[in-house]
């Protein structure tokens, strides 16, 4: 009887020491998950990758969809980790509070989860950032010598303007365009496309539209060699990706695997440049190319794998 | 306020009555691509219908291909269209604009309205007693003069019927023009939802129904009026549509 118990108590100790020893013993699953568009889903894919490098099991439930779908999974659970914009998921709780500061926005999506699900945690956000932008076609750029947003207001009359439908009752359009940079609502030549659209890009391409409405990281920005005007008084808000985790999962870990896991996926976020999204979106949204294929291409690339 | 209330509301409103925005130039603009895409379809369905009705040649071949065409969703038309339009802009010298609105527009509703017209123009031709057409054969007259003298009047409701159904389905359908920067009634539709206005996008709605409506009474007049007196199934034909398809796919963004 007493021998046994001791067994008992020796094997229970060994499992704990196991636990959280050395660090080489056997890591928590994690079950990922990512927006339902190609972005979302290909930097969830690499959490993934360099998670399972590290000997973590990993579980994919990528592509749920929307915010409206993927928040709720994170608070109650069902995922431990996501990627996250800092802007829109901030705005998803509070709309009000993006701004065009990326500081501003980590921190205050910090605070918002901190009391959600528990307590989620922003780790560290990319350079590189999703947000409106403002593009026109090279030969236009240089014509009129166009770099920043506020280069637009001299010469609003000479273009066609091509914005999304809802921009004249969007703060972030039509009062960006207007308050900040001073230009006419509506303007002169105006066509009204969805934004980061297919269509609206085609009709920058080829001179239906001179200035669009586009996303900073969209494929056809690269593909087309599209210019992007710097929102130079930062009307847009940042949407810098950052990974977004439970911390019932981080309790789980070690203080040196905590470390270890948070500067994993640190420094995925810190190759993360503008460029870099644009360039991996042709190879995934046009040259169809496999999500986990051009994440371990990349990776590889990068040394992190 | 509720919906209802708010659209009427919207609807009422001066201020959607002038300018560039306003009903009357969008429901100009929907009339004009509905009615330029109709002719058009008109002008290549009668004759082939009429060809492949009278010699009875080829008739299985054309209804399958034009019920096939009813299968290709108008949106992806559009999408198709698109980027081969603009690029032939500074080739063939047209403003790009048109490439970008017009064209892939116009190209949707003309393979649209194709179909119903040329599957009752057929199909009512052939349904002509062939004792009569055998008859007027035997008197002597020529096959033109069967085609235009007996066949066509006593098919005329037949094909008014397939005419109907093309203009109600693109009245209806020509919305999506306003997904491609076209203006039209679609406006209304895409700016309400993309705003979240519900107004505006309901009192869209509610004016496309009823142009699609109006262009249906206008029609069945149209074919009450053409139905040959006398005919013991006038009638009947007058509200027969061999052509009857079910209601276009709701609108998809």
């Amino acid at each position: 009887m007493r021998s046994r118990r001791m067994l008992a108590l020796g094997a229970s100790l060994l499992v704990l020491l196991s636990a959280c020893g050395t660090g080489g013993g056997s890591k928590p699953t994690i079950k990922i998950g990512s927006d339902g568009f190609y972005e979302s889903q290909l930097v969830a894919e690499m959490y993934a990758q360099v998670l399972e490098k590290a000997g973590y099991t990993v579980e994919r439930s990528l592509a749920l969809g929307a915010r409206k779908v993927t928040s709720p999974a994170l608070e109650g659970g069902q995922i431990d980790l996501k990627p996250e914009y800092i802007g829109s998921g901030l705005g998803y709780y509070d709309a009000s509070k993006p701004s065009g500061d990326a500081d501003a926005n980590a921190a205050a999506l910090q605070e918002i989860l901190s009391g959600k699900g528990g307590g989620i945690t922003v780790l560290d956000y990319s350079p590189g950032e999703d947000t409106n932008a403002f593009v026109v076609r090279p030969d236009t750029a240089a014509k009129f010598s166009l770099t920043t947003m506020s280069d637009l207001a001299a010469v609003q009359d000479e273009l066609t303007w091509g914005l999304p439908p809802e921009c004249e009752t969007n703060p972030l359009c039509a009062g960006a365009l207007t308050d900040t940079y001073g230009i006419d609502f509506p303007p002169a030549n105006l066509e009204a496309l969805a934004a980061c659209d297919a269509p609206i890009a085609e009709a920058l391409q080829n001179g239906a539209v001179d200035v669009a409405e586009l996303c900073s990281t969209q494929p056809a920005i690269a593909q087309f060699g599209f210019v992007v005007l710097e929102d130079d008084k930062q009307t847009q808000p940042a949407e810098n990706l950052a990974p977004i985790v439970r911390n019932d999962f981080l309790a789980k870990l070690s203080s040196s695997d905590k470390t270890a896991f948070e500067k994993l996926l640190n420094d995925v976020s810190a190759k993360l440049t503008t460029e870099v999204l644009t360039e991996l979106g042709v190879e995934v949204a046009v040259n169809q190319k496999d999500v986990a294929d051009v994440a371990r291409d990349f990776l590889t690339e990068q040394g992190l794998l | 306020m509720d919906v209802l209330t708010a659209t009427l509301a919207w609807l009422l409103d001066p201020i959607h009555w002038s300018g560039p925005d306003g009903i009357p130039t969008r429901i100009a603009e929907h009339l004009a691509i509905s009615i330029v895409s109709l002719a058009a379809a008109g002008l290549v369905a009668l004759p082939v219908g009429a060809i492949i009705g009278h010699t009875g040649r080829g008739g299985t071949l054309a209804v399958n291909l034009a019920n096939l065409g009813r299968a290709v969703p108008s949106y992806a038309v559009l999408v198709i269209v698109l980027p081969p339009a603009l690029q032939l802009a500074p080739t063939l010298g047209y403003e790009p604009s048109l490439g970008l609105s017009e064209i892939p527009t116009f190209t949707a509703m003309f393979l649209l309205a194709i179909p119903p017209i040329l599957v009752n123009t057929y199909g009512g031709l052939r349904e002509v007693d062939r004792d009569l057409v055998e008859a007027a054969r035997g008197m002597g007259m020529r096959e033109r003069q069967i085609l235009f003298r007996l066949e066509a009047p006593l098919a005329m409701p037949v094909i008014v019927g397939g005419i109907r159904t093309s203009a109600v389905q693109v009245v209806a359908t020509a919305t999506l023009g306003a997904v491609v920067a076209y203006g039209g009634l679609g406006r209304y539709i895409v700016d309400g939802i993309a705003r979240n206005e519900n107004d505006r996008l309901f009192a869209g709605v509610v004016l496309v129904a009823g142009l699609a409506l109006a262009a249906e009474g206008l029609l069945a007049l149209v074919q009450r009026l053409l139905s040959p007196r006398g005919l013991p199934s006038a009638g009947e034909h007058a509200f027969r549509n061999l052509a009857e398809v079910p209601a276009p796919p709701a609108f998809l963004p």
